[in-house]
């Protein structure tokens, strides 16, 4: 049962004082609760994507040493509306000789592709809009419709350069849905199930249960999982549908205005797609560390709001901190060659997911759930994973206190950021 | 050898008809040849073992109005010899043999020469126009040339512009601009695409008509000319120092190299000595200048690659250096500092001291910039064994500074000719070895420059710490040299600036000629592009470090 049923029938129940599974005209109330859903979830996918942006730019602003947008709002944390209100206003140009039809309609592919994901994630004990019991399937098979989209972009835009990004893209993420399922695939094995409710609730609150440190297979294969995801992406060092250097912008080369805010749109809420689906998969999902989700459901009234909200707390920041980690990514590495690319995931990525399929398979036959070699395993990696951990904070640290002297030294004044000031 | 001893080795191999005249009291001794001779005299230069004139630095037309000359200067990288020659043809259909087979570089500075002199070189391969469009009437560098009173409805300005005649219009060839060449049915297969002028990867207004099969090139041609603003002709009508703040434009990267390859030529043509201070002034800001222009390249290389971050790090270390300079000569990007005897302003005490600083905080943050990218295994890959210029390549197609000796050409002006206060200073001339990959590939043109950076340094802490108490300017009284040629280079950023100089006795030039790296190092693409990936063309472009300021001047 999901969070919007639940509502509805306690709606109905205080409204019209009637049993919900008796009465005739329930499915009415139910289309008007879905309804309202399903425009919450497009608020917070703009909502989501809308910040984000201004995350990026303040994180890509403090790793290439300059500042980033901090005029519009506090710091800076409404450009991302006053981006979207210049996008609105500006001219929707269509390219003399494009495909008028393709090319009006692209957009919304990529975004339906997008948005479509949104209905299987958890965000929280109750909130998820469908827990289908293929959910992660449906996932895998939605986004596709990304590809058609971003195709279709390039090919009907009667650009070479756009069609450049679109065939890119349309090698690149048909390429890198591989191993990312193969990498998905050893989480519904080890889970049993591909709902993605049944895939957190098979998890745990503490480190030690999440999937990721149950053996070193799910550990590579969460690894391999966001290599994929961000090729999938279209992040840096895999941005080459969009290559601004080679290609200037790609597939979305010849759109303004309101479409072209579209891709970018998508662009970002894929993000939030792929570190969510991450974290529901290997992290652990939305689970409160020390509090079985059999005690969360069983609560009634006003702490059922709390645990809910802490529920999608734990699971934005984990989901959030992902989306850093990619955007670091991003400001810090190269891009590869379309060779390279293609290598990369035919070469080394494809074989190693088959692998930690066959892994997993065999540690699950092998080794019997909470013995010695399983405890062994957990702790030597959650002690591995820990070093990696502090070895990241370390270097940021090390990073910034040297140039923090360098600065001081040269300008002879302190510092104007300090550390803690993460955008 | 000397150049006397060359026309001895031609009129004994060629018979004495061949040498027409050795002209000894120029500054550069030229030899005149015989224009029947030429080619066959320059494969003989090029080919005989203790000649080995290997390398030609410039070609230039020259209007002698009773007959067009052309000038090539010639240098023998193994031996470091060098010399002049001419050749005289007359003014109405002026016919040259091309020398193009010989050294592949004179391809473009035939063109070059076609386009502004409208002299035919026999046997080019491609001549077409370089700078200007295809329908452009009349040769802008010759004596006798007015500029049209109107082209495709632009009026000219100038009074005393002859009037377009009904039947010059009719007699005009159709603008045929690269970008409207064959079309894609003409090209079975292939896929022609326009990447330019407006495109981040060329860094500038440079435009390349792609050929290509997918993402693989079978020909990437250059189109120049989008920022030609006739420095040549403008010199010829100004005072010798009033060329001086023209020739920052030159490369505004390193705007010091051809204030400095002027003077250089000015003073030698008036015979003028620069106080022992005004030449420490002069390298100190060279080699700032050399750092600023070798952060840019290597920036620009990472952001080619996909790195953005390396390039707005390497600005923020570019705004210091801009600020010293703003603080040493009063101007951030063009310069106009040198003076001819002297540099414009002193450098004081503190920003001596300013400088020390600067490179005390400069070496870590080049660690750390190895640390992001130069050892960063993408940026590795994406550069390594990618578009190798062997060291035969380099020095036909006339490449110069890094890029010439990242393919193991170990040749440097400041060594090897040098001038100013160079022979005084200690520093290594850094070699491509092939760091990465194999000699001559990307990354060793990146390596190479971000090697010559720490070089640079060492030259700067040397020339803080001898700079000499005394005069910084021995400005001279007049500047009117009497009739004589001269061709002086510096070692720039991007190798070779060279200034091709006539004085005829008046206080203006009678010819000024610029040649420059950039050039050079874009006419070489066209040759390498065949098989290069998309990516791989952006990276060889950006490794080459071209300004199109430079190519077009």
């Amino acid at each position: 049962m999901n969070v919007v049923q639940h509502a509805a029938d306690r709606f109905m129940r205080w409204a019209f004082s009637v049993d919900p599974s008796t009465w005739p005209h329930a499915w009415v109330v139910y289309l008007a609760f879905m309804l309202v859903a399903a425009v919450v979830a497009v608020g917070f996918v703009a909502l989501f994507a809308g910040p984000v942006t201004w995350i990026e730019r303040r994180v890509a602003g403090r790793i290439m040493s300059r500042i980033g947008p901090n005029r519009v709002g506090p710091q800076g944390v409404l450009q991302w509306l006053a981006d979207g209100i210049k996008c609105f206003l500006k001219e929707d140009l269509v390219p003399e000789g494009a495909d008028r039809t393709l090319f009006r309609i692209a957009p919304y592919f990529v975004f339906g592709g997008m948005f479509g994901a949104f209905v299987v994630l958890p965000f929280g004990v109750h909130l998820v809009a469908a827990d289908l019991n293929v959910g992660l399937l449906y996932v895998l098979a939605v986004t596709s419709l990304v590809v058609v989209g971003l195709l279709m972009a390039g090919w009907a835009s009667n650009s070479k350069w756009a069609l450049f990004g679109g065939v890119r893209s349309a090698a690149q993420l048909v390429s890198y849905e591989i191993p990312s399922a193969f990498a998905l695939m050893t989480v519904i094995l080890f889970a049993g199930t591909m709902s993605m409710q049944g895939v957190v609730a098979a998890q745990g609150g503490f480190p030690w249960d999440w999937f990721v440190f149950r053996n070193p297979f799910l550990f590579a294969a969460f690894f391999l999982y966001f290599t994929a995801a961000i090729a999938e992406g279209n992040r840096t060092p895999f941005d080459l549908p969009e290559a601004e250097s080679e290609l200037v912008a790609g597939y979305n080369v010849e759109y303004s205005g309101m479409r072209y805010l579209f891709f970018m749109f998508a662009e970002w809420a894929n993000l939030w797609i792929m570190s969510a689906v991450a974290t529901v998969c290997f992290l652990g999902g939305w689970q409160i560390p020390g509090v079985s989700p059999a005690h969360v459901a069983a609560v009634e009234g006003f702490a059922f709001v709390g645990w809910e909200a802490l529920s999608f707390v734990i699971f934005a920041a984990k989901a959030s901190t992902l989306v850093i980690i990619v955007v670091q990514l991003r400001w810090t590495v190269p891009r590869l060659r379309i060779d390279q690319l293609m290598f990369t995931c035919w070469k080394y990525l494809v074989p190693l997911s088959f692998a930690c399929i066959l892994g997993v398979l065999a540690l699950m036959v092998v080794v019997r759930d909470g013995g010695t070699v399983d405890l062994a395993l957990r702790a030597a990696l959650l002690i591995f994973g820990f070093w990696v951990v502090v070895e990241y904070a370390r270097r940021i640290r090390r990073t910034y206190l040297a140039d923090k002297a360098l600065y001081e030294r040269m300008e002879g004044k302190k510092l104007w950021y300090p550390p803690y000031r993460m955008p | 050898m000397t150049p006397a001893e060359v026309a001895v080795r031609l009129r004994t191999r060629f018979g004495d008809g061949a040498v027409v005249a050795v002209q000894d009291t120029l500054l550069d001794p030229t030899l005149e040849l015989a224009p029947e001779r030429l080619h066959e005299a320059a494969l003989f230069l090029r080919d005989e073992d203790d000649l080995c004139f290997d390398f030609l630095r410039s070609l230039a037309g020259v209007d002698r109005k009773d007959a067009l000359e052309v000038v090539y200067h010639l240098l023998s990288i193994p031996r470091r010899h060098g010399v002049a020659l001419r050749v005289k043809t007359g003014r109405d259909a002026p016919r040259v043999a091309s020398v193009a087979d010989v050294w592949p570089t004179a391809e473009w500075h035939e063109r070059e020469t076609f386009d502004l002199f409208g002299i035919v070189f026999d046997g080019h391969p491609d001549l077409r126009r370089l700078f200007l469009p295809d329908d452009w009437v009349g040769y802008p560098l010759r004596k006798d040339y007015t500029p049209p009173a109107e082209y495709h409805g632009i009026v000219g300005t100038r009074e005393g512009s002859a009037p377009v005649t009904r039947a010059q219009v009719a007699g005009r060839p159709q603008v045929q601009a690269a970008m409207h060449g064959a079309k894609a049915e003409e090209l079975p297969g292939f896929m022609r695409v326009n990447m330019g002028p407006h495109h981040p990867a060329t860094h500038g207004v440079i435009n390349f008509l792609l050929e290509t099969d997918g993402e693989i090139i079978r020909k990437a041609s250059p189109d120049v000319g989008y920022l030609h603003r006739g420095i040549e002709k403008l010199a010829e009508s100004n005072l010798y120092i009033g060329t001086m703040p023209y020739t920052d434009r030159v490369d505004y990267l390193g705007a010091i190299f051809a204030n400095h390859s002027w003077a250089l030529a000015v003073e030698k043509l008036l015979g003028l000595a620069v106080p022992p201070r005004g030449e420490y002034c002069r390298v100190i800001a060279s080699e700032l200048n050399r750092i600023a222009s070798h952060l840019i390249a290597t920036g620009a290389l990472a952001m080619d690659v996909g790195a953005f971050t390396p390039f707005t790090h390497w600005i923020r270390e570019r705004e210091k250096i801009n600020d010293i300079m703003e603080r040493i000569c009063g101007a951030r990007l063009t310069y106009n500092y040198l003076r001819f005897g002297g540099v414009a302003r002193d450098i004081k005490p503190d920003v001596v001291d300013t400088i020390r600083l600067w490179l005390d905080h400069f070496e870590p943050i080049l660690r750390e910039f190895n640390r992001l990218i130069s050892d960063n295994e993408i940026f590795v890959r994406r550069l390594a064994d990618v578009a190798t210029i062997s060291a035969a390549d380099a020095v036909g197609f006339g490449l110069v500074g890094p890029n010439l000796r990242a393919s193991g050409v170990d040749f440097d002006l400041r060594r090897d000719a040098p001038y100013s206060v160079y022979p005084d200073l200690e520093f290594d001339v850094i070699v491509g070895k092939g760091f990465r990959g194999v000699v001559g590939d990307c990354y060793d043109r990146y390596w190479c420059r971000m090697l010559e950076m720490v070089e640079s340094m060492k030259l700067l802490r040397q020339a803080c710490d001898k700079l000499p108490e005394g005069e910084f300017w021995a400005k001279p009284k007049v500047v009117k040299p009497a009739a004589n040629e001269v061709y002086a280079a510096v070692e720039s950023a991007r190798g070779e600036l060279g200034a091709y100089v006539i004085a005829d006795g008046t206080d203006k030039p009678y010819r000024a000629k610029f040649r420059t790296g950039s050039y050079t190092g874009l006419s070489i693409i066209q040759h390498q592009s065949p098989g290069l990936m998309l990516a791989d063309l952006v990276a060889l472009i950006g490794s080459l470090d071209v300004v199109a300021p430079e190519v077009d001047r």
